[in-house]
């Protein structure tokens, strides 16, 4: 038996020289341990690197983990590569990706319908980018594509797995504070109305 | 004239609206419909000078607009005898505003995290091929597994030699069903009163697809009257005649190769 401390240096060494995200489940099986005790040694890694403030950090992406440099430090990589690609994402895209990520799966016709406006063009885009895909097919007629958030996503938004996108109802529950105090007004006047039109 | 209006900076009919409605200072719940159309149609017409099939998109919620508006100016007499109140016509409209500003929002959130995660650099997936096994050291193994390793060579170029010429060869059948026609033509044209059973049409190694395509030539033929076909009972032998129309033909083509020639 492998100990612990080996086997998270040998996760380190393998997270290094794979680059991208490192499945829990392959590095599990070279040592022949379970899942979540191969999933538990990453995340003490990430913590020590956490803690220790490392230049470089160790980042979770569905089940994955890939060696990442430290947010602080963005700016000095940055004059290390000028000029720097831009690669912020525009307003409407940023919408269907809202939609897409909220609502997966979902049709082309789902989207358009809550923008109310052709989203073609920006869907493609989305998709060479790899942050969306195509995830299968609705039964609905003419079984549309259905569209749904890749790793990719995960990874531009710094999110661990999709239970990390913030609750749609928080966003909901803010733009009720905004507009509450007008709607009981607004629905006492058309009570009004309505009562006072059977008196005539 | 009052404002001059950034175009670009809407993203969509609904996001106009939601602007138009927020810079009027109105609730969402209680929309002036007449006051936000028309100026919903002002900033329309402006769109439609600068580029038509951008404002096409916004026409269908300016009619919606004109609707509810409509309905807005009817007495809302339609109180039930059991009480029921009549539907805001602008209900529906609400709640689809509602939902984009939701996205809207999310958007926004998304965007506050994409600038924290595109401060993350991270390397591409490595080529390992520099530490896994490469081609010679797969030689270098004993001689067993060298013999077994060449046999799947030769099976596999069998296989791909077999692939490539069914290949080439249904590439080719492809366009042939002109070609096909021809050949049947020809076929009656060295005895043009003889009847062929519809199997000396085919090649004996011919494939299922050169059988549907011979049949479907046939079928064409027949179309054209250049061919007569008779079916004695079900699943039976196909006999097949050729037509006056077909031998006439070949005059005709003699006269094509004729000038051709010239």
């Amino acid at each position: 038996m492998t100990s612990k401390k080996t086997m998270k240096a040998a996760f380190e060494s393998m997270m290094f020289i794979w680059g991208g995200p490192l499945d829990v489940k392959v590095a599990a099986e070279i040592f022949n341990i379970n899942w979540k005790d191969a999933y538990d040694y990453f995340v003490e890694l990430q913590e020590e690197y956490d803690k220790d403030k490392r230049g470089i950090r160790i980042r979770e992406v569905n089940k994955s983990f890939q060696f990442v440099t430290a947010q602080e430090n963005a700016e000095y990589i940055e004059r290390l590569c000028t000029p720097v690609k831009q690669r912020k994402l525009t307003q409407s895209a940023l919408e269907v990706l809202a939609i897409i990520a909220y609502k997966q799966p979902v049709t082309k016709g789902e989207i358009e319908a809550v923008r109310g406006i052709k989203c073609d063009r920006i869907i493609d885009g989305l998709q060479k980018k790899d942050l969306v895909g195509e995830v299968g097919r609705s039964t609905g007629v003419g079984r549309p594509i259905l569209y749904g958030t890749t790793d990719a996503f995960l990874k531009h938004f710094g999110f661990k797995n999709l239970k990390e996108l913030p609750d749609l109802e928080e966003t909901a529950g803010h733009m009720a504070d905004d507009t509450d105090q007008e709607e009981p007004t607004d629905s006492v006047d058309l009570q009004q109305i309505s009562l006072q039109l059977p008196e005539k | 004239m009052g404002y001059k209006v950034k175009l670009n900076v809407f993203e969509g009919p609904f996001d106009l609206l939601v602007y138009l409605i927020e810079n009027a200072q109105m609730s969402i719940y209680d929309i002036k419909i007449s006051e936000i159309t028309d100026q919903y149609l002002e900033y329309v017409k402006e769109i439609e000078r600068q580029d038509v099939s951008a404002a096409a998109e916004f026409m269908v919620l300016a009619a919606s607009l004109l609707e509810i508006k409509s309905k807005m100016l009817l007495p809302r007499l339609a109180v039930g005898e059991e009480g029921a109140a009549s539907e805001d016509p602008r209900s529906e409209l609400v709640e689809k505003l509602l939902e984009y500003k939701r996205f809207k929002l999310l958007a926004e959130m998304l965007r506050e995290k994409e600038d924290a995660g595109l401060r993350i650099m991270e390397k591409p997936q490595e080529d390992l091929s520099v530490y896994s096994c490469g081609a010679e050291e797969q030689l270098s193994l004993d001689l067993e597994q060298f013999v077994s390793a060449f046999h799947l060579f030769l099976q596999k170029k069998k296989r791909l030699e077999e692939i490539r010429r069914h290949h080439m060869r249904s590439e080719k059948q492809r366009i042939t069903t002109e070609a096909r026609m021809m050949d049947i033509r020809d076929f009656f044209r060295i005895d043009p009163f003889r009847e062929a059973n519809f199997k000396e049409l085919v090649d004996k190694k011919d494939d299922r697809y050169d059988i549907a395509l011979t049949f479907s030539s046939l079928l064409e033929m027949m179309k054209e009257n250049r061919l007569e076909a008779e079916q004695k009972y079900l699943f039976g032998d196909i006999i097949v005649r050729a037509t006056e129309y077909l031998m006439e033909e070949k005059p005709n083509d003699q006269q094509k190769n004729h000038e051709s020639r010239i």
